[in-house]
């Protein structure tokens, strides 16, 4: 009865995907064809659709290099994301003196704008040697004050009777934030994972001011790159575009039902 | 096995004084309840004595030696919290040996301690399921029994059958009772539940604004209580408290009706006059009179089968009395009932203290 009454706010909802998912099938459809998309009339199915594209993408440009500095960057960032916020947000939780003032502190910094401090992060990076390097690279990604709220909210919401526990069982604070809480939270892991990874893989400015050896480049600087070295860049521009959304899809679609809980949670805690 | 003892405890939160000073000694193998009304500091001193909150003076011994400086996992203590605290990420098993496992227990140790609590509290049934997957009176029963796990030298119990329903508290009550003779151990157990206390205590410490207003077995506090508080709070219902004044030997009430007073009690002051509901012995119209009685108007009447609890008017004040079943019928009726003077008690209208 209640499935049946549903179906127009449902029709309503597929239609809204669709349209959501036009470019992207556009995307797609593009890169398997490579045909001129400002075509009219628009062909709505690829006609004698080829993997070519992707296979000049592979050759023309180190593309499995990019790949790899994306990939190891990004789980760079992923694992400080984690590990840095977990225990930044753990001791949010605790009391100390002048808490309400780091608190504070962390949300006045969101509202600097990451271009503001890139000559410094610049500056502090090179002095530590890490310019042209992976962790050079993932240095400023690897703890972001958003994320280190989803899991100061997170362990709020832990009943303070697991944590006294916890304490009773002889567990010291690294541990109970390792043995209870983190197990406890992985909605917030996974928002955390989400958000570093999409915010890391699709990162162009910074790996573009700290690297200087073409090799140490990431995808989407090998995309700007590859825009240079090809002619009729259609096709291979789209086949390209697919390759660099496919591991950070792949990543969403494994996480995302953590990751939808992870945001609304602490949304409907009194 | 242990002793536990506080001395001057204090504690204050801000420029708030909780608990102004708290002197408590629990014997070995002793069973004591700290009971009061909500927010009197019992849970305060219990999380105290365990080491989660820190004390703001006095000391906190165990077995002789000076703890205050001790983190809770040092002090050889296990907690049963209100909400039972049991890890939802792992299994009844793992929730058990949880603790053993950061004490560097042995497998083999940890698997037959696991197996002898669970056999005392019968949950060998429940050890593979996590505790979303249990009711609330089985999740009262692991929490316990990872406390007993432990084999520590005090247990702490916080308030744990609040969260029950009224028959499963019942039900849970005789469980603990069982339990003290399996596993006698130096406990310290916070309800606001006199019924809870009465029942379990060895002996009972009534605390009101984070004093002690006395320290008694189940029937001393009962029978003697030192203070007017300890009257009121103690028994179900509560103890009739009538003013009165003393007068000699005799406790004269508002409307002039007069009863000897308790002996060795004699002066000339004014007094709260204390009598239990059941201290009340009916006399049914006619019965010729022996002693001094009590007349009053029923207000309400309660049958209750085995019983019959009366609110009555006397001398313009409201008082209950427990009497026998079919004794009166309706509100309006004229009651009188007689009193034993032994079982009278005074109280210093000023103070509140016994007399």
């Amino acid at each position: 009865m209640r499935a049946r009454g549903m179906w127009p706010r449902h029709a309503a909802l597929l239609v809204v995907c669709a349209i959501m998912l036009v470019p992207f099938y556009w995307v797609v459809k593009t890169s398997l064809t490579g045909e001129n998309i400002y075509a009219y009339p628009p062909r709505l199915l690829p006609q004698a659709p080829h993997l070519f594209n992707y296979v000049d993408v592979w050759y023309l440009i180190p593309f499995p290099r990019y790949l790899l500095n994306s990939v190891i960057v990004s789980l760079l960032a992923v694992g400080g994301n984690i590990v840095l916020n977990a225990l930044a947000a753990y001791a949010l939780t605790r009391a100390f003196p002048g808490r309400r003032w780091v608190v504070l502190l962390l949300l006045s910094c969101m509202l600097i704008p990451f271009q503001a401090t890139i000559i410094p992060a610049y500056l502090i990076t090179a002095r530590l040697g890490l310019l042209n390097s992976w962790l050079g690279l993932a240095l400023p990604m690897l703890s972001t004050i958003v994320c280190i709220f989803v899991f100061k909210a997170a362990f709020e919401a832990v009943p303070r009777s697991l944590i006294d526990a916890a304490r009773m069982d002889g567990l010291g604070d690294l541990r109970i934030l390792a043995r209870v809480l983190l197990p406890l939270c992985k909605p917030a892991i996974a928002t955390n994972v989400i958000l570093s990874f999409i915010w890391s893989w699709n990162n162009f400015m910074w790996p573009l001011i700290v690297t200087r050896d073409p090799l140490m480049q990431t995808l989407p600087l090998g995309l700007a790159r590859f825009l240079s070295y090809v002619e009729d860049t259609t096709g291979a521009l789209y086949a390209f575009v697919v390759m660099v959304l496919v591991p950070g899809l792949a990543v969403f679609l494994m996480a995302q039902k953590e990751f939808m809980r992870g945001l609304t949670a602490g949304a409907t805690k009194g | 096995m242990a002793t536990l003892s506080l001395r001057r405890l204090r504690k204050t939160f801000g420029p708030v004084e909780v608990i102004p000073g708290v002197d408590l000694d629990v014997g070995d193998r002793e069973f004591v309840v700290l009971v009061g009304p909500s927010g009197c500091g019992k849970s305060t001193i219990l999380r105290m004595i365990s080491g989660l909150e820190e004390s703001s003076g006095g000391d906190i011994l165990i077995d002789g030696a000076v703890v205050n400086q001790r983190e809770p996992k040092d002090r050889d203590i296990a907690m049963v919290f209100q909400d039972y605290a049991l890890y939802p990420h792992m299994t009844v098993a793992e929730n058990m040996a949880f603790a053993l496992r950061y004490r560097g227990v042995a497998r083999a140790e940890i698997r037959s301690r696991v197996a002898h609590a669970a056999e005392v509290l019968d949950i060998t049934a429940l050890l593979a399921r996590t505790p979303r997957q249990l009711s609330g009176g089985q999740r009262q029963r692991v929490a316990m029994g990872r406390a007993i796990v432990r084999d520590p030298k005090i247990f702490l119990f916080d308030e744990p059958l609040s969260n029950l329903d009224a028959k499963l508290r019942v039900q849970m009550r005789t469980e603990i009772r069982k339990l003290r003779t399996r596993v006698p151990t130096t406990t310290v157990y916070v309800t606001h539940d006199q019924v809870e206390a009465m029942t379990l205590a060895d002996r009972i410490v009534i605390l009101n604004r984070g004093r002690v207003e006395q320290i008694g077995t189940p029937e001393e506090v009962y029978e003697t209580p030192a203070t007017i508080f300890v009257a009121a709070f103690i028994g179900a219902p509560p103890m009739n408290l009538l003013r009165a004044r003393l007068e000699g030997a005799r406790v004269v009430l508002d409307d002039g009706t007069a009863l000897p007073a308790p002996a060795h009690r004699h002066a000339n002051r004014a007094v709260w006059l204390g009598v239990r509901p059941e201290d009340l012995v009916w006399r049914p119209p006619g019965t010729p009179a022996i002693g001094p009685l009590l007349h009053g108007t029923a207000l309400t009447v309660e049958p209750l089968g085995a019983e019959t609890l009366v609110l009555l008017e006397v001398a313009g004040q409201e008082i209950s009395a427990r009497l026998p079943p079919r004794s009166v019928r309706r509100a309006g009726e004229a009651v009188a009932l007689a009193v034993d003077p032994a079982r009278l008690h005074l109280f210093d209208h000023e103070t509140g203290s016994r007399i």
